[in-house]
């Protein structure tokens, strides 16, 4: 019962590593990190609801709060750096190569 | 009965919202299927009587992220021609997967080989306002001070990154 929603857990975490690692859209990458921390939630409220304790929907809270921190911050740094560049390419943005 | 087949829907279409994600070419129509996903999530939280997180998961997630990520998108008008040339991304994303299988297998024999705790049946009040609130503002009073002077952080720094001029005007 427990294992069925922590497989799930692992399987949308691994296709957000998958997003992460193959795609070259900065936006698309952004919203697969997204899906891991949504991955990381359903784990928490799996593991507190079978161990009925509610720690873990305080931990998915706070998971929350900082994935819309992040949200705001890399939205803020997408639009500078479209404006920069004018594309939206991960491999155009490599201003710190030495 | 009922709830292993709404689990069983759910969690087809919130892997069908990620696959989507990550195969679709434009971010809007990715945007979109991560919604899906977020929706299909809010249910599963349902159907685990969370009750409070289910609401802040449509609200905060799949409502203020979701709608801000589709206004970006929106503001920055990308066109399909301005998108990156990903004409081999089917051939990253077969690799990527063959190298992620070992990792994948791995995981599910480390959670399937936990303990089996059976569902046990909770009281009406588990996973409300009033109880999640008081773990809150009891156990994790620190960490919660802790994420408002992140979300001050993150503020401040948006405003900063936003409202930034050319230094040569």
């Amino acid at each position: 019962m427990i294992q069925d929603y922590l497989i799930l857990s692992v399987i949308l975490f691994c296709i957000g590593i998958l997003g992460v690692v193959s795609r070259r859209n900065v936006l698309i990458v952004f919203m697969s990190i997204e899906l891991m921390l949504n991955a990381a939630n359903l784990a928490f409220i799996a593991f507190s609801r079978f161990h009925v304790s509610m720690d873990g929907h305080v931990l998915a809270m706070m998971v929350m709060a900082v994935a819309a921190a992040e949200a705001a911050l890399a939205l803020a740094v997408v639009i500078l750096l479209h404006r920069h560049k004018g594309k939206l390419d991960t491999n155009v943005f490599s201003l710190l190569k030495g | 009965m009922f709830a292993e087949w709404l689990f069983t829907g759910f969690s087809i279409l919130s892997v069908l919202g990620a696959i989507g994600l990550v195969i679709f070419r434009h971010p809007m129509n990715g945007a979109m299927s991560l919604v899906i996903t977020m929706i299909s999530l809010a249910g599963l939280y349902a159907l685990l009587s969370a009750k409070l997180i289910f609401a802040i998961q449509l609200i905060v997630y799949a409502g203020a992220i979701m709608s801000l990520m589709v206004f970006i998108i929106m503001f920055l008008n990308v066109q399909t021609e301005d998108l990156p040339e990903e004409k081999n991304r089917f051939l990253y994303l077969f690799g990527g997967a063959v190298v992620l299988a070992p990792v994948f297998f791995f995981l599910k024999k480390v959670v399937t080989s936990l303990p089996g705790s059976e569902a046990t049946i909770v009281g009406g009040g588990f996973g409300g306002v009033k109880e999640v609130g008081l773990v809150l503002f009891r156990d994790w009073l620190l960490p919660f001070e802790i994420v408002s002077i992140l979300l001050l952080v993150a503020l401040v720094g948006a405003v900063l990154l936003a409202g930034k001029r050319r230094m040569s005007q």
